[in-house]
């Protein structure tokens, strides 16, 4: 299996330019996912990585080859598309035979890798029919089962997902997780989806407005974003941020935000900064309902309570500011209704500062 | 609950509009063929009495033994084939590469070549230049004149640039991963997807060959190469010059309109088999399925 290098890789259309300049290393084997908002430019670099975009700057390179002249079907990389782009007219067998008949493979291995991987894929009593017979998973199968009969060096996913309903996307998320797991392709991924993201990748790629934002593992963003941006994309419900000023409280540096003190992490970076003004950012998962050894209150107003089952989120106001609280409801959400204060550990304070939107200090 | 009214009467009023003009549309459509059905299979005295209305008079196949009887006859309905098929197919094989050509948005010059195609629609030089062209080429009394002269049709060109513009860009996309280049995108992955165009366009090509007249008139003087069309021509004029055919028209049991007719009636039967075999493409979405909208 190869890596996938990326080197000041550039995208322009005319004058205006929308991948700016994007470096990049993936290893063998890895699962890496590209995430960002719709134009954030994860699609276009899948695109130029494919080959379907030519690259208007930079090196592209898969293993020891450089790929930015190479044609799509000589990078032996294989995609699934957003919307399966199954060939209507050839069932599930001929669709995933496709690329070996194009590559000349003797028909004897073309039917022993279609079954094998029509095996792997459940899909062995559908290999008959044709793509409008199938249910939507099916095709996304099939579209998957085209791609690895091939045994492609990267596997390029356009966000497979998108087009299923929830309870199938969960599903086919698993399968791809074990796919990978199985295989071992080096794989980039493509979503808009942080939930998709944060399960299925080995490093996750946040990108917004045609630049990398951050690069890390998805619990390496979810608890230390880089800036306000990362932190608000990462995470269901996002990270709650509001504006306050840092001040010197009685055991330390505080974060004085809507009449609201909240006792901040000691942070090398926040030596001296009483007065500095920030961001504080804090995930709805990290709030506790009672009083924990070392957590300090911040009262709130209860808004809304939106029940999940197991979890609830409560919709309440720090101030002037909304605050979200991802809570455990035991099975019962009565003991919820009178919550008038949060509690939340120092070390669970984000802070990034107001102007740059960059994390001050790393907590652990 | 009180059944709701889905139409206003207006609505209504418009439907049974619509309805009886497309009623007489197709009366009007159909009528002459099966006039000229009966025609043929009247007596020739019965069709030049201009008693045949709607069904045979005096029903005899006399009319088509004597078309049948002529050599020429089968030779014309021979080249008609000819020109037919070998038309149709160089129509085709120039048509859809040149179609795929121009809806590729990678051509370059792309618009400045769309617009010289379709400039041939509207103007091109006439009718005294084509032919001394023909004839300067030496394509003149040649079936490969007559195939190759007709080949390239501008309305079917654009027809099919347009269905293969309106294919998703993700099958040429996915055939390009797999590994295919582009004539292979094309011959695998566009055509087969455009078959109810392809069908209408094959369709446009043998009904437009099958029925040639004039260019196969002014282009070919040699009796052995002139089409079922040409022939028709030629009998109706001999017939009708004919005296001693003149003569016995009471006596005789065809006469020229009869003949003429079953002439008529033998050329359209093999576009009447042809059409039911194209019409089932041209119901068909041939996309359905492959792509999630």
């Amino acid at each position: 299996m190869s890596g996938v290098f990326l080197e000041g890789i550039v995208k322009r259309y005319g004058s205006l330019s929308v991948v700016h300049g994007i470096d990049l290393e993936i290893k063998p084997r890895e699962f890496v996912v590209l995430v960002g908002p719709s134009g954030c430019g994860k699609s276009t670099t899948l695109r130029m990585i494919a080959g379907l975009e030519e690259i208007s700057d930079g090196t592209l390179r898969i293993g020891d080859r450089v790929m930015n002249r190479v044609a799509p079907k000589d990078r032996d990389v294989a995609m699934v598309f957003q919307n399966y782009a199954l060939y209507p007219h050839l069932n599930v067998a001929d669709n995933m035979a496709f690329g070996l008949r194009i590559r000349k493979t003797p028909k004897d291995e073309i039917a022993k890798s279609i079954e094998e991987v029509a095996q792997i894929l459940g899909l062995t009593e559908y290999l008959e029919r044709r793509p409008a017979d199938l249910s939507g998973g099916q095709r996304q199968r099939v579209a998957m089962g085209r791609a690895i009969v091939r045994h492609p060096d990267v596997f390029l996913f356009d966000e497979p997902l998108s087009n299923l309903d929830a309870k199938l996307r969960t599903q086919m998320r698993a399968e791809i997780k074990r796919l990978h797991k199985r295989l071992g392709v080096t794989s980039i991924y493509v979503t808009h989806d942080q939930v998709e993201a944060m399960t299925l990748a080995d490093r996750i790629v946040v990108m917004a407005d045609g630049r990398i934002e951050q690069i890390g593992t998805p619990m390496d963003l979810f608890n230390n974003p880089v800036n306000t941006f990362v932190a608000g994309f990462i995470g269901s419900p996002p990270m709650n941020q509001f504006s306050a000023v840092i001040e010197e409280g009685q055991g330390g540096l505080v974060a004085r935000a809507n009449g609201t003190t909240i006792p901040l992490p000691a942070l090398e970076e926040l030596r001296g900064a009483a007065g500095r003004d920030v961001v504080v950012g804090i995930r709805p998962e990290h709030v506790h309902l009672g009083a924990e050894e070392g957590t300090s209150a911040i009262p709130i107003e209860l808004d809304l309570i939106e029940t999940l089952g197991s979890e609830a989120l409560l919709h309440t106001h720090v101030g002037n500011e909304t605050f979200v609280a991802k809570v455990e409801t035991h099975g019962e959400i009565g003991h919820l209704q009178g919550v008038n204060a949060l509690h939340v550990k120092p070390e669970r304070v984000k802070l990034f500062d107001r102007e740059t939107g960059r994390a001050i200090g790393r907590a652990a | 609950m009180k059944n709701m009214n889905l139409y206003s009467r207006g609505d209504k009023i418009f439907v049974f509009a619509n309805m009886v003009l497309i009623a007489l549309f197709t009366v009007a459509a159909l009528y002459p063929f099966i006039y000229i059905a009966a025609l043929s299979f009247s007596s020739g005295f019965a069709a030049a009495a201009g008693k045949v209305v709607l069904t045979p008079i005096e029903l005899t196949l006399a009319a088509y033994e004597r078309v049948m009887s002529e050599p020429a006859f089968w030779n014309s309905y021979k080249n008609t084939f000819i020109y037919t098929f070998g038309g149709t197919l160089t129509s085709l094989l120039i048509v859809i590469p040149g179609a795929y050509a121009l809806s590729r948005p990678q051509l370059w010059g792309r618009r400045f070549w769309n617009l010289l195609v379709a400039f041939t629609m509207w103007f091109h030089a006439g009718m005294i230049p084509f032919f001394l062209n023909m004839r300067d080429l030496g394509l003149l009394d040649s079936y490969f004149g007559i195939i190759i002269g007709f080949a390239v049709n501008a309305f079917n060109i654009i027809l099919l640039r347009n269905f293969f513009e309106s294919i998703p860009t993700s099958f040429e996309e996915a055939a390009r991963m797999d590994g295919a280049n582009e004539w292979q995108v094309l011959w695998k992955v566009f055509v087969p997807l455009s078959k109810p165009a392809i069908a209408t366009i094959t369709l446009f090509c043998i009904v437009a060959r099958w029925n040639g007249f004039f260019w196969a008139m002014v282009l070919l003087t040699d009796e052995g190469k002139i089409p079922l069309q040409v022939y028709l021509r030629h009998t109706i004029a001999e017939l009708s010059d004919d005296e001693e055919f003149s003569s016995t028209l009471l006596s005789a049991p065809y006469s020229v309109e009869t003949v003429t007719a079953a002439i008529i009636v033998c050329s359209i039967i093999p576009v009447l088999l042809i059409y039911p075999w194209v019409q089932k493409y041209f119901n068909k979405g041939i996309l359905l399925g492959g792509v999630k909208e």
